[in-house]
């Protein structure tokens, strides 16, 4: 009997001392420990490296042959921006307390196709509202126009009212999301749900389910309801200007809205972003953003590389139209509204 | 599996026995009650925010109440334990902070023997809820790591009583052990957006010691100057769990102070018959 119960005891010791804490790797505060911590976090959590063809491995052979124990931080940083480059994503930045790595080539490669001076200029005479991180006003055309410069600013149910009530003559809605950076996703859905009647698959969010490249979620679909009643909803056409600008929720704000009948992307295909981001670190502190989590349209394509305008609707901005008080994107978008050939 | 049935019955007819027992024999069931307080250091790890282990503080304030069961006091003991704790820890850079908030609630039950002069050793089992959260700033999507679980836990305690110079002192060691439950982890790369849109898949998991482990070892000294008690000792909790390639260390050690008295309710309108039994909590 006194056998049988020390077995049982020693059973559940081995249990727990081989159960107990579970181990997490580390790595060292030196030069190459934190390469190597960078790069096993992007290895383990960035969720595009099959989309954008990247051999992560042969990146690491690359770049870890620069890194030495004797080289300053400014010298690891910049090998850790370089590798990170190859990634070609505006989601992922690499901060430290002297700098924070960018890849701006997604859209420092493209004309900018905004400049919001000229349009509070030569559009309003600088007589526009602001509430809810929105200017709006009605152009000259008898069109309502809404900037929305980032989905940071969260407007409040009763601010997008009195926008939309104020523009309510209008024969058309032009939203302008260029240069918007995006932002938070409950405020694309709070938009959207202005401009719809009735529930729309907004689109799919497929996640990482393990470390391994491959190892991803079914992709789960999402929707997005109509504003509760008792809230204005816009009826009319709109159009949604653009330009490559236009990224990460902005851009998803975008392939939600070209879902919508009577909705027109007018301007430059967007920046894409559609890896919504998550935060790490390394052991130095320094912090390090990376897209995690894909977002689909609503027909299960990615979005990573930007949503292209409406047929037909791709315009760039004319810089000499410019010097003379013309936005050629906007012009595009008001002679579409005067031209009668939206409907909705 | 005969044997197993024969002794249940067994015990439910000595549970009658002593129910009936409790009829002619008024037995008064003194609650112990503490209130404590917890300040030392915690280690905290949590993948889902971080791969870096946070060292700090950790303050907690504790409930507990015991009191011998009413089927059978000789033998039965419950605890109660209600919990509050704040961890708070720096990364090895120094330049981030990741704050831990645990609310836990338990209840229990053991068997106990006196097994020598001033020595009890209990052993039974319990059950418990707690709930809380990680939480580091500078993250943008994923600030927050939320906590979640319901266990059933093996349980016990030893108790014995001494002397310190003059003062009556009761040291008492209980440790608490999950077995099983269910608890909460959202997927390895699943933002707490995706859960709001809906998506409720795989968030809850059976737990066992392989994916959530936890012992909370708690030594006490209760030193006795009259109707209330010092209560100092010590506790170590390790919470370490494993799900969906998520992993979370929580290892508090601390400092434990506070009061505890034993208290009853008494009639003074009913008198109290000289047959009347007191059955400590403890003892």
């Amino acid at each position: 009997m006194r056998i049988s119960v020390i077995k049982y005891i020693l059973v559940i010791a081995v249990a727990l001392m081989s159960t107990s804490c579970h181990k997490v790797e580390e790595f060292a505060d030196d030069p190459r420990g934190n390469f190597e911590a960078l790069w096993t976090i992007l290895d383990e959590h960035y969720c595009f490296f099959e989309e954008k063809g990247v051999d992560w491995d042969a990146v690491h052979d690359r770049y870890a042959r620069r890194v030495s124990d004797e080289m300053t931080r400014e010298e690891l940083f910049n090998v850790c921006s370089e590798m990170l480059a190859e990634l070609r994503d505006g989601h992922t930045n690499l901060s430290s307390p002297f700098n924070t790595s960018y890849y701006r080539q997604w859209w420092s490669d493209y004309p900018q196709n905004y400049n919001e001076r000229l349009i509070q200029q030569y559009y309003f005479n600088f007589n526009y509202l602001s509430t809810g991180g929105c200017d709006y006003g009605l152009l000259n055309e008898n069109v309502g126009y809404i900037r929305y410069g980032s989905f940071s600013y969260t407007p409040g149910d009763g601010n997008i009212d009195n926008i939309l009530y104020y523009l309510r003559g209008a024969q058309a809605l032009i939203f302008d999301v260029r240069d918007n950076g995006g932002g938070n996703m409950t405020n694309v859905e709070k938009w959207v749900s202005r401009f719809i009647g009735q529930p729309i698959l907004a689109g799919y969010i497929s996640h990482k389910t393990g470390p391994g490249h491959n190892d991803f979620s079914e992709p789960f679909p999402y929707n997005y309801n109509p504003a509760q009643l008792g809230r204005i909803r816009w009826g009319k056409p709109v159009i949604v200007l653009t330009n490559r600008s236009t990224f990460s929720a902005a851009n998803n704000f975008v392939s939600v809205m070209k879902l919508i009948p009577g909705v027109t992307i007018v301007g430059a295909t967007t920046g894409g972003g559609s890896g919504m981001p998550f935060n790490s670190e390394l052991p130095n502190g320094w912090s390090i953003r990376f897209s995690a989590c894909s977002v689909l349209d609503a027909d299960g394509h990615t979005t990573e590389n930007g949503v292209e305008p409406t047929e037909g609707c791709a315009v760039d901005m004319n810089p000499q139209a410019a010097l003379n008080g013309h936005d050629t994107i906007l012009d595009f978008a008001i002679n579409l509204v005067q031209s009668g050939t939206l409907d909705r | 599996m005969n044997r197993i049935l024969m002794y249940l019955a067994m015990s439910l007819v000595a549970i009658g026995n002593n129910l009936r027992a409790d009829d002619n024999v008024e037995t008064l069931r003194p609650v112990t009650a503490a209130y404590t307080v917890e300040l030392g250091s915690s280690h905290l790890t949590d993948t889902y925010l971080s791969p870096i282990k946070y060292d700090g503080w950790h303050a907690a304030f504790n409930y507990e109440r015991r009191q011998a069961m009413r089927f059978d006091p000789e033998h039965w003991t419950m605890r109660l334990e209600a919990r509050v704790g704040v961890d708070c820890g720096d990364n090895i850079a120094r330049n981030a902070t990741m704050w831990n908030l645990d609310v836990s609630f338990r209840w229990g039950m053991m068997r106990r023997w006196k097994v020598a002069d001033g020595l009890t050793l209990a052993a039974g089992g319990s059950t418990g809820i707690n709930g809380g959260c990680l939480y580091n700033a500078r993250n943008g999507n994923n600030p927050v790591s939320a906590k979640a679980a319901w266990t059933v836990n093996l349980t016990g305690y030893a108790a014995y009583n001494m002397r310190l110079w003059r003062l009556p002192v009761t040291l008492c060691y209980q440790p608490t052990l999950p077995v099983t439950g269910a608890f909460f982890s959202p997927d390895y790369g699943e933002l707490y957006y995706e859960i709001y849109l809906g998506n409720h898949s795989g968030l809850a998991h059976c737990a066992w010691w392989g994916n959530y482990f936890r012992l909370d070892n708690q030594l006490t000294a209760d030193i006795h100057f009259g109707a209330t008690s010092l209560r100092v000792g010590y506790r170590c909790d390790i919470l370490s769990t494993k799900a969906n390639e998520i992993t979370t260390n929580v290892i508090t050690h601390s400092a434990v102070i506070g009061v505890s008295g034993e208290w009853m309710s008494y009639n003074p309108s009913k008198g109290l018959s000289d047959k009347a039994r007191i059955i400590s909590a403890l003892f």
